[in-house]
């Protein structure tokens, strides 16, 4: 997949524009880099989250695309702060909940549990992120209109409130295993020089995508 | 000869500056080659081209960090992580913005040679009489017939691939053969050929070159031409003119060398050479020639002009006319539309193209239904399956999911209009003394806008793409106009004009600054009109056509 169409399909899958800030105007000066606690342990859980969303199947999954190194490297480089910060609390929420509702740690629990747990979040950051939008849809075409009046010097974006926790651990796990080594070869399929161009080329139901 | 005594000095190594040199330095003269720059060497420098896409830490994100760096860059799309080092550091070259303006600078050798469109059209008959016929801008002062044969001769050595597709209002060159287009593409050019008043959907014309030229291999289809390409598969200075230049032995090129004034002397009313500021030692040198060509981009080529004033000149070298930094042009773009593609499920393609196909300029022309606009556009796009099926929404996570993704979607088809933008007079740059940038030099501000002209047919654009689009069977189709701040369309031009009077122009039908004739101005800053086609094929042509007409004069000792 081409990385714009990947954006826009990570977009399509989690609600919401892709988290890591495509502000034009205002809005992108953070530059401070937060800590947010990207410990061994940390990471093996990230790889363990990511591996429940896209899990191992006939190919590798998140796990061996290394997706906790890339989270790390993502949200620590990529991410604003405010988002660091939703993404670093969330990360502890999410073990706290789990060990509320199954009596032991993700880390300790079975793939089913794991998968279950997931599922229950994916529908509280959907509530989450239409709760959001209906309270930002206002403010934003408040801000709209507001700058349709004014000055373009003046003008600003509007900046709504952040995503759930939950969405940008799903857009992390797609985004980057969707652009790793297994995930782009193995997954998908992808030519390094392809060395020609055919526009006619006999396609069969089940054939992998291009990676790129 | 002296050290710092050259017979022509040629200012910036883009795609003019590059012609330029290689011009001069084939026709016998010894030529010093400034570029305010450091060096990027063909292949050795181009760090990430090799590189495969899970190696990029960051995938092709932009950091926070870069975010603050290159505002302006993040404007648009060209902010990713492969080529954030082409782009000029902002905060050392500031500029101030009057009006919108975005402005994409690579100060380093070769310029935005490397990171270009590639997409290289001639322009007709009709748009060199078009500001004499509807009376915008000036009239150029010279035709279709003047820039033919150089037309030939750079698509000749840069390389083009194309179709002769015979149409009327869109010469023929010398082309390779042509890029393909896909079946879906060939399919829906059927569908809108006789639609309507007819639609003409041809292979894109690009500097990408299909069979080896010169010491250069043929286009690998990996699509990744911005990195630069080892190949040498597509036209830039490193790959083509640069080599050309060197291999006379004529050529010196001077990186890191930032031109501050052109010297002019009043008595012989002619330039003497250049005052260059040395971005390594921060000291000045002076550098003397017959001939200048002036080949820094548009606007800065423009800068230099203003930043050169004299008590003669007091508005800047070619100043007389009034004209000097007015009339800035660019084209439409950040407008198009997409739409879905029934059928074709059991086709897919193998590579990855630099380029689509290429919806030639319909509007204003014999045939075209009344229009409340003058001029004209075209379009770029492409048709490809490399997304995902609509249905994977439904899928939440797991197997499924995965299992989804990993097959593709429907085909999909879109395009990007490019149009023409006209030359108006308050639509302008100039010196703002008051901001320096990190070398203590005066910046540029900008305070140019689209007009009643350009949003009209901003509208029509948007209108007639969606109704060929509807008319080729596509569903699903989503229109956009993002807005166009000048600037955007990377084809900023026009701010040093030619002409046919000195009272109304900068330059001559040679590119002869009226007031310096031993300055020639080849680049962006030349332009009359803006054409809808891309501009880079043009500038080539005119810097090969003044570079002859220069030495001939050398020859001729008119200079």
């Amino acid at each position: 997949m081409e990385r714009r169409e990947l954006l826009k399909m990570v977009a399509l899958l989690t609600g919401g524009a892709v988290i890591g800030g495509e502000l034009f105007l205002t809005g992108c000066t953070n530059t401070a880099k937060n800590d947010v606690g990207f410990t061994p342990a940390n990471i093996s859980l990230l790889d363990e989250i990511g591996e429940t969303i896209i899990p191992a199947t006939t190919t590798p999954g998140a796990k061996a695309a290394k997706i906790g190194e890339f989270m790390k490297v993502y949200v620590t480089d990529c991410y604003t702060p405010r988002d660091q910060e939703v993404f670093n609390n969330g990360v502890v929420s999410l073990q706290d909940g789990f060990k509320k509702a199954n009596n032991k740690s993700f880390m300790e629990a079975t793939p089913q549990q794991r998968h279950d747990f997931l599922l229950t979040l994916e529908k509280e950051a959907k509530a989450h992120n239409t709760k959001r939008d209906e309270e930002d849809r206002p403010k934003r075409e408040a801000q709209e209109k507001l700058n349709s009046t004014i000055s373009w010097k003046d003008q600003k974006v509007f900046e709504g409130q952040p995503s759930h926790y939950y969405t940008m651990l799903k857009q992390l796990t797609l985004l980057g295993f969707f652009t790793s080594k297994t995930g782009m070869t193995e997954t998908l399929r992808h030519v390094a020089v392809p060395g020609r161009y055919d526009g006619n080329v006999p396609y069969a139901k089940g054939e992998k995508a291009w990676a790129e | 000869m002296a050290d710092n005594t050259f017979d022509a000095i040629v200012i910036g190594s883009g795609i003019s500056g590059g012609w330029a040199a290689k011009e001069l330095c084939e026709k016998g003269l010894k030529v010093l080659m400034l570029e305010r720059g450091a060096d990027h060497k063909h292949i050795v420098d181009y760090k990430t081209a090799a590189k495969m896409p899970w190696e990029f830490e960051h995938r092709g994100k932009t950091t926070q960090q870069q975010r603050a760096d290159y505002p302006v860059i993040h404007r648009g799309w060209a902010a990713n992580e492969r080529v954030m080092d082409a782009w000029v550091p902002e905060k050392d070259a500031p500029y101030v913005e009057e009006k919108p303006f975005t402005w994409w600078r690579v100060y380093r050798m070769g310029g935005r040679s490397v990171l270009w469109g590639r997409h290289s059209y001639r322009w007709n008959e009709l748009d060199f009489e078009a500001n004499a016929k509807d009376g915008f801008g000036v009239d150029w002062p010279i035709r279709y017939n003047d820039v033919a044969p150089w037309y030939d001769y750079v698509e000749k050595f840069a390389g083009i691939s194309g179709a002769k597709d015979g149409l009327p209002y869109l010469p023929d060159g010398q082309f390779m053969p042509p890029v393909p287009l896909n079946i879906v593409e060939k399919d829906f050019a059927k569908k809108i050929k006789y639609w309507d008043t007819g639609r003409h959907l041809i292979n894109s014309r690009v500097a990408n070159i299909t069979q080896p030229h010169y010491e250069r291999t043929n286009c690998q289809f990996r699509a990744r031409c911005w990195e630069g390409c080892m190949f040498g598969g597509y036209f830039s200075t490193q790959s083509a003119t640069l080599p050309a230049a060197v291999k006379t032995n004529n050529l010196t090129v001077r990186p890191l060398s930032l031109v501050t004034k052109i010297l002019y002397d009043r008595d012989r009313k002619k330039a003497t050479g250049v005052e260059v500021l040395d971005a390594v030692d921060n000291k000045t040198y002076e550098f003397n020639a017959k001939i200048i060509f002036v080949c820094a981009s548009a606007l800065n080529s423009t800068w230099l002009l203003f930043n050169s004033a004299t008590d003669v000149w007091p508005g800047g070298l070619g100043s007389s006319s009034g004209e000097l930094g007015h009339n800035v042009m660019d084209h439409h773009y950040n407008l198009g539309a997409s739409g879905n593609v029934e059928g074709y499920e059991d086709k897919t393609d193998y590579g990855r193209r630099p380029a689509g196909f290429y919806i030639t300029r319909f509007a204003n022309l014999p045939g075209d239904k009344k229009r409340d606009f003058v001029r004209g556009f075209g379009y770029q796009g492409g048709a490809s399956r490399r997304g995902w099926s609509n249905s994977i929404a439904e899928l939440n996570i797991g197997k499924d999911l995965k299992e989804g993704l990993s097959e593709p979607g429907e085909w999909r088809i879109g395009a990007t209009g490019f149009g023409e933008i006209l030359p108006h007079h308050d639509n302008k740059i100039s010196l703002d003394k008051t901001v320096k940038d990190k070398w203590g030099l005066p910046v540029l501000k900008m305070d140019a806008e689209l007009k009643e002209n350009e949003i009209k047919m901003r509208a029509a654009i948007k209108e007639d793409w969606v109704a060929m689009l509807e008319a080729g069977g596509i569903k699903n189709i989503n229109a956009y106009d993002n807005g166009h701040a000048m600037g955007h369309g990377i084809h900023e031009m026009g701010t040093a004009r030619m002409g046919r009077s000195a009272k109304t122009s900068v330059l001559n039908g040679n590119n002869q600054v009226w007031d310096a004739p031993n300055v020639f101005v080849t680049d962006g800053a030349c332009m009359t009109s803006s054409s809808c086609v891309n501009p880079s094929l043009t500038y080539m042509a005119l810097t090969a056509r003044a570079a002859d007409f220069a030495v001939k004069e050398l020859k001729k000792m008119n200079l």
